[in-house]
């Protein structure tokens, strides 16, 4: 996908006037001009119109939210300034779900990723049953969140969980408490993650995939280029916008991961006895709705959200490299 | 906050963009299911009929009003009572959803359960509940101890709440499991094994230990830190993470200290089962065995009963705490303010709450009546509870309930409890080192009351 | 913008013999036929679970097998009373469905207003839409979306998860790229022309044209919404849940039992199932299409 806007296309030579064809009883000239002017504005009017009342109006509220210090459930609000930003800076608390979030973020896109490209690289082949491959590798996403928490979950389980046993198969003998470290909690999160993504852009670079001709690859291997050759100089740079895009999503994405952690922490907010897979979005939902304080909570989402513009921007400018060197 | 925004304009535009979208039909079916739940018909006439909810918490057969509901049903065909058990987890769970639901006003039932943890700020929030005086249920005083009572009115010296059940303690043992490990099966020998106190029962946890393997001596840390602190609290003033003027005392009282040592003693000694109380693994350990005792006030007989299932029926049996009596637990019910029944919840909330009921609740779960006339009811006296290999539970738990010492517990309470045994089990799973766990354990505290 | 070059892998003769690049190894099937099944592995085991009883799901070694008591079990959720499942199963589809049928609908007239009128303020509009992809609302604004949800007395009711997700850039988004390339601009002209109104337009050229990107649009709007947990947890109540909080809600009141957790899990991925069965080539071709086109 790549998301550039017709800019070109903003202000060309307004539209041959024909007056001759036009019915023209002054009335119906008055209605056209009218609905030439104000037609367009009521087609986006709705969209604007829940724009501002359920994105510029929350955005702004969180912002004055903020800025006030609630009591416990019901208590009052005071106007503190800026002081729920310079105690959430020093807040341990919030910066090891910082770290959380990205460490997941990282363990769960970097492999996602490569792997949706071999995949998509795959599925790219001749094959007979493409549609059938197509459809396996992205039934996960259909797949509700919690669904999938539910059952990795389960399957995580210390002491009777398949994936424990499976292990003790190949030499691991004692039990490991999945949610207990920040290791196996993080592992078993991302697995979740990327069982449900891993197709999903798998399908997309596929996508971009085909759109590249063909006789690029023909030319290459007659001039005796191997397929891993073919693969980084022509696929990869091709793709790239595609790439761009995955990675967008997903760094917005994994940056707000809320239901796999909380399901995996059996409907608890703090992410395991030290929070070691407590992530922002838990961490908001847990200053905001179960200790109740709000102006922590709404300045905890504005350095979210300073996060994932920060995450853009250097997957961005990172991923722009990939390929660059043909 | 939003107070002085300009709601009628709000939904104005809300309803003319909600009607330009065509949606107005779903919107108009969803709030009729929006308000199927707590109330069928808030318009309707008082004489038809009507659906009270009843919220509790708790794991097993948790406040154990299966029977005093049904009977309830039966005998008011137009108050139909809707019982739902809404978690196993108090602190982490359903106290905070419940505190939300209060300040909406919208999800609360009609009559809720408050844990003994949640009562000190209940008690702050007169806002949130129904005053039960204006239905003459001041009349219930004579039926309670004086502490039980009072825990029940709020700062504004309205009735808000009526007492459940009282804790006492106990220990759960699984005779089979003991007789595995060689160690007396007769819950008269068994309370004699740790006749001699806390360190008693250590020595037998490690004799257990060392016969068997593929279980564990006690089930999770935080039970036993529990059952410890609710003795210490005794000796300490009554009081545990805060003093009686709500100032956070966590690292001072030496209450909270002793139990914590002795919670690491256990841990260190490889006694637990490394799981945390009320958790999907600490349920999962019921059914396959994976520990032996467990720190059992009445209610929690209910717990056992209810999670380990008829599979272990008559392998569970109960003895007596080492260490003296103590309290843990106990709750009390309460009608929230955003009930449309009022009245008719608060007739339940006394009915639930009367000797009457309190003793079915006894039969069903294990739950200590808090009433007078049923603590001296000589049927609770002659008690036993045939899960548990028909125990004489009227005659271990009977003669301390009535001298049980209501423990103080501040307005934070549930919210510094969940933080601390957080702690606890991150140094018995291993994710807390030993030597840091006590400054971590009163630094979560302290951040809790923040 | 790029379009889809539909290159059939056509084997042209002059190929043969020489070393094809398309040519599927047996690794490569192996590798994908490995990923299907890591892919169905999941819901299969849901399944298994959601046939046995409680002792089966805690035994070592692990079922592999589906077992016999499917049926009781679905039996023991739809009968479950606390949980309102169906209540919950009722109240995604009306929700996913309102969200789905006006999203679509917003994002098509405003993508025909941003692709093929010209208007002041334009590129500033679009703009702002692109960067409000970028914001998480659902997240960012939970606590003033929530607050207005109670000063407006809509918490625990379905308008609460319905009116904000109506909000969705993408879709206009997507709708404008959309419409850009499916809408010649001389089709408008010409019924411009002809003294058709904007609206008439939008009925007569815009809508049969688009169609197609109508669908993919629906349907991914209708995976998402029916996936929705964060908020509708956050804003519902256990009496009036969607099916996602209807399952979050069953396993924090039945913790002890795995097997109706699992069949009701199994029971709220059903629906998606059946769509993505019935629309399996459509969803492929339509998120590949919307993946190139937009």
């Amino acid at each position: 996908m790549s998301v550039h806007l017709h800019t070109q296309r903003a202000d060309p030579a307004p539209p041959p006037h024909r007056p001759g064809r036009r019915r023209s009883r002054p009335t119906s000239r008055l209605w056209s001009q009218l609905d030439l002017k104000a037609a367009p504005y009521f087609l986006i009017s709705p969209y604007f119109v829940l724009f501002a009342i359920f994105g510029l109006f929350p955005l702004v509220f969180t912002l004055w939210v903020s800025l006030q210090d609630y009591g416990l459930a019901g208590g009052d609000a005071t106007f503190t300034g800026l002081e729920n930003y310079s105690k959430l800076l020093a807040d341990a608390d919030f910066w090891n779900a910082v770290v959380n979030t990205v460490g997941i973020f990282v363990l769960a896109t970097v492999p996602q990723l490569v792997l949706a490209l071999l995949l998509a690289n795959a599925l790219n082949k001749r094959l007979r049953g493409r549609l059938f491959f197509r459809l396996g590798v992205l039934l996960p996403l259909v797949t509700s969140v919690v669904a999938v928490a539910i059952v990795f979950t389960q399957l995580y389980g210390r002491d009777f969980g398949l994936f424990n046993w499976l292990l003790g198969h190949v030499g691991v003998d004692h039990n490991i408490d999945w949610q207990s470290s920040k290791w196996s909690s993080w592992t078993a999160i991302a697995t979740m993650v990327d069982w449900r993504w891993t197709g999903y852009n798998a399908i997309i670079y596929l996508a971009g995939m085909q759109t590249i001709p063909r006789d690029l690859y023909e030319a290459a291997s007659i001039d005796g280029a191997s397929p891993r050759k073919q693969f980084w100089s022509i696929t990869l740079p091709m793709i790239r916008p595609t790439i761009i895009f995955t990675v967008f999503v997903s760094t917005i994405g994994g940056l707000t991961l809320f239901a796999e952690p909380v399901m995996f922490a059996s409907n608890r907010m703090d992410g395991g006895t030290t929070g070691q897979f407590q992530t922002i979005a838990m961490y908001i939902v847990e200053q905001g709705f179960r200790n109740f304080d709000y102006g922590y909570a709404a300045a905890a989402a504005w350095l979210l959200f300073l996060l994932i513009l920060l995450g853009v921007g250097i997957n961005y400018t990172f991923v722009r490299r990939i390929g660059g060197s043909r | 906050m939003i107070k002085n925004m300009r709601r009628g304009r709000m939904l104005a535009v809300a309803s003319v963009m909600t009607a330009a979208l065509g949606v107005t039909a779903a919107c108009s079916s969803g709030d009729t299911s929006g308000s199927t739940g707590s109330s069928s018909s808030s318009s309707a006439a008082p004489a038809e009929k009507i659906t009270l909810t009843l919220q509790t918490f708790g794991g097993g057969t948790n406040f154990g009003y299966k029977a005093a509901v049904e009977k309830w049903n039966a005998d008011h065909p137009n108050v139909q009572v809707k019982y739902n058990n809404l978690t196993d987890s108090f602190e982490n769970v359903y106290w905070p959803q419940m505190l939300q639901w209060l300040q909406s006003g919208t999800g609360a039932g009609d009559v809720v359960g408050i844990d003994e943890g949640g009562m000190g700020l209940a008690k702050a929030r007169p806002q949130f509940f129904t005053d039960l005086g204006q239905y003459g249920l001041q009349s219930r005083q004579s039926d309670f101890p004086a502490w039980k009572w009072e825990n029940g009115i709020n700062t504004e010296g309205k009735l808000f709440a009526l007492g459940t059940d009282v804790g006492g303690m106990s220990i759960c043992y699984r005779s089979d499991l003991f007789k595995k490990a060689g160690l007396p099966t007769d819950r008269d020998e068994v309370s004699k094994l740790w006749g001699g106190g806390w360190d008693a029962f250590v020595k037998a946890g490690q004799d257990f230990q060392a016969k068997v393997k593929d279980a564990k001596f006690v089930d999770s840390i935080n039970t036993i830190y529990n059952v410890v602190l609710s003795q210490e609290s005794a000796k300490n003033g009554n009081v545990t993470y805060f003093d009686k003027n709500q100032q956070l005392i966590v690292d001072k009282n030496p209450a909270v200290k002793s139990a914590f040592d002795f919670s690491e003693k256990i841990s260190k000694a490889g006694l637990t089962a490394k799981m945390q109380n009320f958790t999907d693994p600490w349920n999962t350990g019921f059914v396959k065995s994976q520990f032996a005792t467990l720190g059992c006030p009445g209610w929690m007989l209910g717990v056992v009963s209810g999670t380990a299932g008829d599979k272990f029926k008559g392998k569970w049996d109960v003895a007596t705490v080492p260490g003296g009596g103590g309290n843990w637990g106990g709750s009390w019910l309460a009608v929230p303010k955003q009930s449309k029944h009022p009245k008719e919840a608060a007739e339940l909330a006394s009915y639930l709450t009367s000797p009457e009921a309190q003793l079915l609740a006894f039969k069903e779960g294990g739950n200590l009546p808090s009433t007078i006339p049923a603590q001296d009811n000589p049927d609770l006296q002659s008690a036993t509870n045939e899960y548990f290999g028909n125990a004489p539970i009227g005659k271990i738990f009977g003669p301390s309930i009535k001298s049980l010492q209501p423990t103080f517990l501040g307005e934070k309470h549930a919210q510094v409890k969940r933080e601390v045994e957080q702690v606890l089990t991150g140094m018995d799973q291993g994710s807390v080192p030993y030597d840091q766990a006590w400054q971590k354990f009163v630094e979560a505290g302290q951040k809790a009351a923040g | 913008m790029t379009t889809i070059t539909q290159v059939a892998p056509v084997r042209r003769p002059k190929d043969r013999g020489r070393r094809d690049p398309f040519r599927a190894t047996p690794l490569t099937k192996i590798a994908l036929g490995i990923t299907v099944l890591l892919s169905i592995f999941p819901l299969y085991w849901m399944v298994i679970i959601a046939s046995r009883t409680n002792s089966d799901a805690v035994e070592v070694p692990p079922p592999l097998l589906p077992g016999g008591n499917l049926g009781e079990n679905v039996q023991r959720v739809l009968n479950t009373e606390d949980a309102h499942f169906v209540t919950g199963l009722v109240n995604s589809l009306i929700v996913t469905t309102t969200v789905t049928i006006s999203v679509v609908i917003i994002s098509t007239f405003a993508g025909f207003a941003f692709a093929r009128l010209r208007f002041r303020g334009r590129n500033l509009l679009l703009g702002s839409i692109l960067i409000t992809m970028m914001v998480p609302l659902q997240q960012m604004g939970i606590v003033p979306l929530y607050q207005l949800m109670v000063s407006l007395g809509w918490v625990g009711t379905l308008k609460a998860v319905i009116l904000p997700y109506l909000l969705n850039g993408f879709g206009v988004f997507m709708m404008t790229q959309y419409t850009d390339q499916a809408v010649p601009e001389e089709l408008v002209e010409a019924a411009r022309v002809d003294g058709a109104s904007t609206m008439r337009i939008w009925w007569n050229v815009i809508l049969p044209a688009v169609r197609p990107g109508m669908a993919v649009l629906a349907l991914q709007t209708f995976m998402l919404n029916w996936n929705e947990f964060m908020w509708p947890m956050i804003v519902l109540t256990p009496e009036n849940p969607t099916v996602q909080v209807s399952i979050s809600f069953l396993t924090a009141a039945h913790t002890t039992d795995y097997v109706l957790i699992f069949t009701g899990t199994a029971l709220s991925v059903l629906p998606l199932i059946v769509v993505f069965v019935a629309f399996g080539r459509q969803i492929v071709g339509g998120l590949m299409e919307g993946a190139v086109k937009a």
